[in-house]
């Protein structure tokens, strides 16, 4: 039980940096291997605003709320720039250009924050959040946890929900499912690229924040790792498919922590990238396939 | 890439020096009575170590400000010679015959054991010269038969026994746990406990090994929360502590949790904050938390306006070690030296009283453990002459 509940907790994380992977990838078939770096760069600047209103005396809520939104905001504009930049004029390139391209961009915000923030560990502050826990079914849980998760899956949803019920959200669909079509219909392209970028970055800010919140410990080099673990999450469950990222997300964090505990810590990443290899052998689209345009 | 091409730079330049150096220093060896007493201080002065290297300089000056202020000795001064070794092997042996082209009588420093190994193979080949270091703790150093080296500072393999005999004598523990993080350091660490648990205190430990620069470990820690053991000890390094901490306790695993001398780092007191509290860690003991080094810090302080780092309180007592064998030795001659320091017996440094044994490493070893109060690191147990835990003085 109390692994499940470490790996949902952790897997959350993994799901919101994993849907910006899957959304960029449904819609310009590019894997953005910067996205990590956005989440590094979230995790910062909720960082840097805490540093700021740290010496004021407002409540801890409002402080916790205003470096959210924040972070959400600053990296989802950079995203929209990195968009700008470095891959609209490559969208009608080969896809390796614009891959080489995502690279790029990654070793660019991962210098940048090192240049700025230096190379060793920052933290944030450890006296924000309560401590306070409560037992369920013989596992310790801290509201904390149960605070992420939720919020987590509310932003989930909220994607969920634009993407299925807003005009932009059936624009996005579209573009998914034929560019050149959707833009023969009207559908204003690099606009809907642009804000799909947008709300990746907005997410992977978000998870950066929490993550940050919730270990303390922030890093330039943190983006990598968790890049790599999220893109894996969006894989498994069928990259390019929504609720595909949010299952793959949960699930990696569930199997990462039940290899730690029952096998060893040593093995999780063996275990977890085996794990892949046989669903993507036995069913190469992924958990949920890559029908983007049906189940989006 | 850069800094290779870098290093090669200054390897070269070095290289040329000490060709210019050899040439002119020819003529100059007789030493004549009015000169000064070299001590050459390799230690890295250029690169990510330089501010060690800095700080074990900054504490060889002090000791030798102090020694000349009482006259010097056998009525000359103490001259001080850094050498930059750049904490890389190749650089240290070329560091390491600039100083003996210097006419240094001998040697009190290191701080990377990497670099100290090939400066102590040259030091060893001109006429023994003797090396007392103030840093490096590889087992190796002193294993190699040579009779001119010495060191102020403890070994790598004394911590685990030391570590076993607190978790067995001190804190009476039946169950417990050891972590490593798979490095060479760490996993040599918790090879050593382990084994010295087993075969002095009759404690079966069980082994657990994470890998680093994951942020997330509950998942470990609730397994090992289901061994119910009485102690932790954790061997790797102090980014994984806080967190290991902090998680523990956030799953309300309320087992002592111990660290060995990587983990000694105030990384550990933000990441975890509160729950860092009762955190022991065993470590060579910081001038900070030496009651016989309190001036030592605050004469550092006043003359460099800093902290004095970990290590300059071994080198100040290097040098001293080194000047008084001198004085005994009544001679500058390095065999006679080497023989005075052998003789060492009961030294009183600022880290502590020490002899050197048969292969020049100091006995009883440099650990102490210290305890995180209140967000501090404070000084906690040590062993005294008899083997019996006492409060640090």
């Amino acid at each position: 039980m109390q692994y499940l509940i470490n790996g949902l907790t952790i897997g959350s994380f993994y799901a919101l940096v994993a849907l910006g992977y899957t959304m960029i990838y449904g819609i310009i078939r590019l894997i953005n291997f910067a996205h990590g770096d956005l989440f590094m760069v979230g995790a910062f600047m909720g960082w840097t605003v805490l540093g700021v209103f740290s010496a004021t005396h407002a409540p801890v809520a409002v402080v916790l709320m205003i470096s959210l939104l924040v972070a959400m905001a600053v990296v989802g504009l950079l995203a929209v720039g990195m968009d700008r930049i470095a891959y609209q004029p490559l969208l009608r390139a080969s896809r390796l250009s614009i891959l080489i391209t995502a690279l790029g961009v990654s070793l660019a915000l991962e210098n940048g924050a090192l240049i700025l923030f230096g190379a060793g560990f920052d933290t944030y502050p450890t006296n924000l959040l309560p401590t306070t826990t409560f037992l369920l079914g013989g596992a310790t849980v801290s509201w904390v946890q149960v605070g992420m998760f939720t919020l987590s899956l509310l932003l989930m949803l909220l994607l969920y929900l634009f993407v299925q019920h807003t005009a932009v959200g059936t624009a996005m669909r579209a573009l998914s499912f034929d560019q050149d079509a959707a833009r023969l219909m009207g559908v204003n392209v690099e606009g809907v690229i642009m804000i799909t970028f947008l709300l990746g970055g907005v997410l992977a800010a978000a998870s950066g924040v929490m993550m940050g919140l919730y270990y303390t410990q922030i890093n330039f080099l943190m983006g990598f790792l968790m890049g790599l673990r999220a893109f894996t999450a969006a894989v498994l469950g069928g990259i390019g498919n929504i609720p595909g990222a949010m299952v793959g997300g949960l699930l990696i964090g569930v199997l990462q922590s039940f290899a730690a505990g029952y096998i060893s810590s040593q093995w999780q990443d063996v275990i977890v990238f085996a794990v892949l290899i046989l669903v993507l052998v036995v069913k190469p689209t992924g958990i949920f396939g890559e029908r983007v345009v049906e189940r989006m | 890439m850069q800094t290779k091409r870098l290093a090669a730079l200054v390897a070269t330049a070095a290289t040329a020096s000490l060709l210019l150096a050899a040439c002119g220093g020819s003529t100059s060896t007789s030493s004549s009575a009015s000169q000064p007493i070299a001590i050459g201080v390799p230690v890295p002065l250029s690169g990510p170590y330089a501010s060690a290297g800095q700080d074990i300089v900054n504490g060889a000056k002090l000791a030798a400000a102090k020694i000349n202020k009482a006259g010097g000795v056998l009525g000359r001064k103490i001259e001080i010679v850094p050498a930059d070794d750049q904490c890389d092997p190749q650089v240290g042996a070329q560091a390491a015959q600039k100083l003996v082209s210097q006419n240094v009588v001998g040697i009190a420093g290191g701080y990377c054991s990497g670099a100290s190994l090939p400066e102590s193979t040259v030091f060893h080949s001109q006429g023994d010269l003797p090396f007392v270091m103030d840093a490096s703790t590889n087992p190796q150093l002193t294993e190699q038969g040579f009779n001119d080296i010495f060191r102020t500072i403890g070994r790598d393999d004394e911590q685990g026994p030391f570590a076993a005999n607190f978790i067995a004598n001190y804190l009476h523990a039946k169950k417990v746990v050891v972590m490593d993080d798979n490095t060479t350091y760490a996993a040599g660490l918790a090879a050593n406990t382990i084994s010295a648990l087993k075969s002095q205190y009759g404690i079966t430990a069980d082994h657990e090994v994470i890998t680093a620069g994951q942020s997330d470990y509950s998942s470990v820690l609730t397994k090992i929360g289901q061994m119910h053991p009485d102690v932790l000890y954790y061997t790797g390094y102090f980014t994984e502590a806080g967190l290991l901490l902090k998680q523990a306790r956030a799953q309300g695993l309320k087992f002592t949790m111990m660290g060995g001398d990587a983990t000694n780092d105030p990384t550990v007191l933000s990441t975890a904050g509160a729950a860092a509290n009762g955190f022991i860690i065993t470590t060579s003991p910081l001038a900070q938390f030496l009651g016989t080094a309190s001036n030592y810090v605050s004469q550092y302080q006043a003359a460099y306006n800093k902290a004095p780092g970990p290590y300059s309180v071994y080198e100040y007592d290097a040098v001293s070690v080194l000047a008084s064998a001198i004085k005994s030795a009544g001679s500058t001659n390095a065999k006679k030296i080497d023989a005075a320091l052998h003789q060492v017996k009961d030294y009183k440094g600022l880290t502590g009283t020490f002899s050197f044994n048969k292969i020049g490493d100091r006995v009883p070893a440099a650990y102490i453990t210290i305890i995180v109060k209140n967000g501090q690191f404070t000084a906690y147990q040590e062993l005294n002459s008899s083997g019996q835990w006492v409060p640090v003085p």
